[in-house]
């Protein structure tokens, strides 16, 4: 479900408990509970970071803001595990794993990294255009990737 | 401009290693003192003569303080807890030295397998408690998968297949077979890489290293002290770390710049000799990839084509590579076959050769070795080390 309200810094990590919350990365996780994907944005020079960072390393402005990227991108590094951290939905004995660095359209060498869904394991191929999707992970949104929309498909 | 002032002036003059297994019920603790005890052994040395402790930050390591204690050392006047991989150690053993912080510094790496890492681990009461306490998702490509992630762009880009790495993993065997030190002692071949079960595709088991338990410890002393010492003393030409601001492991450039780069370039301009004049060859090899990546951008072959290089040098009946048919890659076995010791195993063997004491594996005459551990993001690193 997608969270109308915002939750404090204790609930937050309370709520993300499986993931590595922290104060530097949280508005990133608590963009997750909007179905968005937060990354910092320098307000002076444009550069996007991820991870979150807390000044510009570009041009050290700490005038930096969480913003949500599109979430549209290409498939720049991809890795299929057979074994891994555990993970509610991931069964690796089932269903080796597909997990994909995905270069994002706003910034070259911006990348996120996240599993592939509704495309078979054969069909990942690195340069693929893909988008952001949603699924869910221990009650709570958690972003992967999708074989981008034909233009003109519904 | 690159300076060099240690140039020769610090040399490593006792080794000790307890060898690595992946059946052991002695602490970090106790495998570190054997190791420790036999590397002041082999300088001619006792423990009142040992002035700097240096203890890698392996996790459960045991604590420079520790190893003072537990190895009754009189006076310590200089001590630190670098990370690994082995060249962080060696680094500040030298600039203690040079700088007068210490005048013998005793170097401990001691690793005991994670108990997520291995099964048998896994079974240790007393180990069970330890590692990691931050929660990792599949999605998170930090650390090791990372080296997987960036196989599937070196596929990508060369247009190459798995050869490379199977090469090398066939290699650290063979090497292994000679090592009585070595966890894995057992023959394999291209066939047995091929077969290979998946791990992290494209990486399979035999691209990775083998966790193990064991110690590996060093002595190192001011070259000129060291000319009275029981062994030839091999000295730090030249020794170097790199890495780039932007290391993140999903985020980095790309293959074309990263640690290894940077290393290479400080290396070259610190050095009087290079790859052409190198006896004995030791590229990082905790996983297969990485070791393909440092023959590449060491320059014995261009970008994309350790493949062919591994395959032109290769020598058959031996199952492994000797570069113009006499330098050996990773002559001991490396992390993949004699264990992970995250390049404590490629120093040590690198001053066994030197010194001439390799027995079966001696290649004959090595005065001259190339190390480089680590990876791309964060522990790239090398040394020229030479007989005095």
């Amino acid at each position: 479900m997608t969270e109308t309200t915002t939750p404090s810094d204790a609930e937050l990590v309370e709520r993300l408990s499986h993931l590595p919350v922290e104060r530097d990365t949280a508005e990133h996780y608590r963009g997750y509970l909007r179905r968005e994907l937060v990354m910092s944005r320098c307000a002076d020079c444009g550069r996007w970071h991820h991870p979150m960072r807390p000044m510009c390393p570009a041009c050290w402005s700490w005038n930096v803001a969480p913003t949500a990227v599109s979430g549209r991108g290409t498939v720049h590094l991809f890795i299929v595990l057979y074994q891994g951290p555990p993970a509610e939905g991931v069964d690796y004995a089932k269903a080796p794993h597909p997990v994909v660095t995905v270069q994002l359209a706003e910034q070259e060498g911006l990348r996120f990294t996240g599993t592939m869904v509704d495309c078979a394991l054969d069909e990942i191929r690195i340069g693929m255009p893909v988008q952001l999707t949603w699924i869910e992970r221990h009650g709570s949104p958690y972003p992967a990737f999708r074989p981008a929309a034909t233009p003109g498909a519904a | 401009m690159v300076r060099n002032p240690v140039k020769d002036q610090v040399a490593i003059v006792g080794i000790g290693s307890t060898g690595f297994t992946r059946t052991n019920e002695r602490s970090a603790l106790a495998l570190g003192l054997a190791a420790a005890t036999q590397a002041i052994g082999d300088a001619g040395l006792r423990a009142a003569d040992i002035d700097g402790v240096v203890a890698v930050a392996e996790p459960g390591a045991p604590t420079p303080q520790m190893f003072a204690s537990s190895l009754g050392l009189d006076t310590v006047t200089h001590w630190t807890r670098p990370s690994p991989v082995v060249m962080f150690a060696i680094v500040d053993a030298v600039n203690a030295i040079h700088s007068g912080c210490a005048d013998t510094v005793l170097i401990v790496s001691s690793m005991l397998r994670l108990p997520w890492a291995s099964r048998s681990a896994a079974s240790d009461p007393f180990r069970r408690r330890s590692g990691s306490a931050v929660p990792r998702v599949p999605e998170d490509i930090g650390l090791a998968p990372a080296y997987a992630a960036w196989a599937s762009r070196y596929l990508h880009e060369f247009g190459v297949t798995r050869e490379a790495w199977g090469r090398i993993a066939v290699n650290g065997r063979s090497n292994a077979l000679r090592n009585p030190l070595a966890a894995i002692r057992t023959p394999i071949t291209l066939h047995d890489y091929e077969a290979a079960r998946m791990v992290r595709e494209p990486l399979c088991m035999l691209d990775m290293d083998l966790p193990v338990d064991g110690a590996d410890a060093f002595v190192l002393t001011a070259a000129a002290r060291a000319k009275t010492m029981p062994h030839s003393p091999v000295l730090v030409h030249a020794i170097a770390t790199g890495m780039v601001g932007e290391n993140t492991e999903d985020q980095l450039g790309g293959l074309a710049r990263h640690g290894q780069h940077v290393v290479v370039e400080q290396l070259k301009a610190k050095s009087d000799f290079w790859i052409d004049d190198v006896d004995v060859y030791y590229p990082y090899d905790g996983f297969t990839i990485i070791t393909a990546a440092w023959i590449e951008n060491t320059g014995w072959c261009g970008i994309g084509q350790a493949g062919r290089f591994l395959r032109d040098h290769w020598v058959d009946a031996e199952a492994r590579v000797l570069i113009g048919g006499r330098v050996p890659i990773n002559s001991h076995g490396g992390s993949l076959s004699e264990g992970a010791t995250r390049g404590t195993g490629h120093v040590r063997e690198a001053v066994v050769q030197l010194r001439g004491e390799a027995g079966e594996r001696q290649v004959e005459g090595a005065r001259t070795a190339l190390v480089t551990p680590g990876g791309f993001f964060l522990n790239a690193q090398g040394a020229l080390l030479r007989r005095a």
